[in-house]
């Protein structure tokens, strides 16, 4: 699956989460990608702005 | 003494002192030594503290003063359990040396209910990165045929005990861990329901979705497993603070009312499985039929939406506890863990909390898809174990996995053994049930499993000269 980013915009995310990868294992990395962005439009389909996340905040801690 | 006796077997004959925890302990010790060459489901075998335990646990059965059904039974931990004073890797390089001071509370538990300590068992990195050939130690492998994957992350767990160089072992559940490995080694394998047992002391893969659990060789020894590890733990932000049912005192009641709903578009559609899979999944389907359950197919959202769900989350989750191992010692880790949990350090904050969000929306669906219905029916893995040389990098992306919507919903799942494929391979199926009604569950699989004969075929194992 071709990711849709294309491989200059990766590389800015990859120097932005810090990885220190290699060129070649940007690329390999980058040929997945195309997985995850199906994955994220998965999930991204909209939800009623009110939608609660799956974790609540509770204060108290133990 | 069965060359194989289940946990519930060597339970009785040792309560009637018919059977020495020690005899039974050396036993296992034998079977490591000679067959575990070729299995490799073993990190690190502690005979010196094996024997200690089964003559400390003798002592106690002949003086009357015995813990209970798993006083002087042999099990493995996954290496993902700390124990104090034995080394606990995650089968990576980046804990090679770690020694942690004190027990994992299931790992303490299990001691105080008189288990006896073979050793700590295989892993796929961190839980997470596997099989890989590129570690300190190689792969476990699958004791019907030592060519094919064990599935993981438990492998160590699902060899040993489908071996029986362990009568039973600690295995953990983030996406299918438990489920996986039961299901490729023929074993049953229980993911309780997220908090029922604690996860303190246990290395992180991801918070939310991590669950500890047993695999054994039947659903009774996965029960009376449970039965040791479950319970409230303050030391676990998560763990639910409820009391913990018997979960051998329905075993026996069999399925008749029970309400059972077939997510058939999971294994028939949305990723299709092998024909072996499929027939003996509706084999099972006739078999709670004719015992007096209700079967009916039901539909939920997409395996893919659940899938994406629960990977995401997972990814970022762990990216977020390796992070400072990845930007500093990144080749330190096998190829597969890095690149797999790389690629959670490229999602946004904003994604996680639609993931999370979406999450929410998942569990209510299931909720309601389960108003009246008892147990879900879906499939496990989609084929027999493939050869380990076999397994694609992207395995845990490329195809939508049959477990991993259960850990978005925290559900309690069990995989059963429920035959053989035409390579001589186990297939299986998944039991799931409501939130905290593993009880339920074992009474099903034991049903199954009674009804059935998968439980008399034990494999034949080869030893390193033959391998």
């Amino acid at each position: 699956m071709k990711p849709k980013i294309s491989e200059d915009a990766f590389a800015v995310l990859v120097e932005q989460a810090g990885l220190p990868l290699t060129d070649q294992q940007r690329r390999t990395l980058y040929e997945a990608y195309g997985m995850v962005e199906a994955m994220l439009a998965r999930v991204t389909e909209p939800l009623p702005r009110e939608a609660e996340p799956a974790l609540i905040f509770v204060p108290e801690v133990r | 003494m069965p060359d194989f006796p289940t946990i519930a077997e060597a339970s009785r004959l040792i309560a009637d002192k018919k059977l020495s925890p020690v005899e039974l302990t050396q036993s296992c010790l034998d079977r490591i030594a000679r067959y575990d060459g070729v299995l490799h489901s073993f990190l690190l075998p502690t005979p010196e503290r094996a024997m200690a335990d089964a003559r400390a646990a003798e002592a106690r059965i002949m003086a009357g003063r015995s813990r209970g059904p798993l006083d002087g039974i042999p099990i493995g931990h996954k290496d993902i359990y700390n124990t104090a004073g034995i080394r606990t890797t995650g089968h990576s390089k980046l804990l090679e040396n770690n020694v942690p001071d004190r027990d994992s509370t299931v790992v303490r538990k299990w001691a105080e209910a008189g288990t006896v300590m073979l050793g700590k068992l295989a892993t796929h990195e961190f839980a997470m990165g596997g099989p890989s050939f590129d570690l300190p130690w190689p792969p476990a492998r699958n004791p019907w045929n030592p060519a094919h994957f064990t599935s993981g992350s438990s492998s160590g767990t699902g060899a040993a005990v489908t071996a029986g160089l362990a009568l039973g072992g600690t295995g953990s559940d983030t996406g299918g861990s438990i489920r996986g490995p039961a299901a490729l080694c023929g074993l049953a394998g229980i993911k309780p329901t997220y908090g029922l047992c604690s996860r303190a002391g246990v290395l992180p893969l991801s918070f939310t979705l991590d669950h500890t659990g047993p695999l054994a060789w039947t659903v009774e020894d996965c029960a009376l497993l449970l039965q040791a590890m479950a319970g409230y733990d303050p030391e676990d932000p998560a763990s639910a603070d409820r009391p913990v049912p018997d979960f051998t005192a329905d075993l026996d009641k069999g399925v008749k009312g029970l309400r059972i709903g077939v997510v058939r578009h999971f294994f028939e559609t949305d990723h299709r499985v092998g024909d072996t899979v499929r027939t003996q999944i509706d084999r099972a389907l006739d078999i709670f039929r004719d015992l007096g359950a209700e079967v009916r197919d039901i539909a939920l959202s997409p395996l893919e939406v659940w899938h994406a769900c629960g990977f995401l989350i997972l990814t970022a989750e762990s990216y977020a506890i390796h992070e400072p191992w990845l930007k500093t010692r990144f080749n330190d880790y096998g190829e597969l863990f890095r690149d797999r949990i790389a690629l959670g350090g490229l999602i946004r904050g904003s994604d996680y909390v639609q993931a999370l969000r979406r999450r929410r929306s998942l569990c209510l669906e299931l909720k309601a898809a389960m108003a009246d219905i008892d147990i879900l029916v879906s499939a496990v893995q989609p084929a027999e174990a493939p050869p380990i040389e076999d397994v694609p990098k992207w395995a845990t992306m490329e195809k939508p996995s049959f477990t991993i919507p259960f850990n978005v919903t925290g559900s309690p799942a069990l995989a059963l053994c429920t035959g053989f494929g035409a390579g001589g391979l186990p297939v299986a199926l998944q039991l799931v049930g409501k939130p905290f009604s593993e009880a339920m569950l074992f009474r099903a699989g034991h049903a199954y499993e009674t009804a059935t004969e998968w439980r008399r075929q034990r494999p034949r194992l080869a030893t390193p000269k033959a391998a």
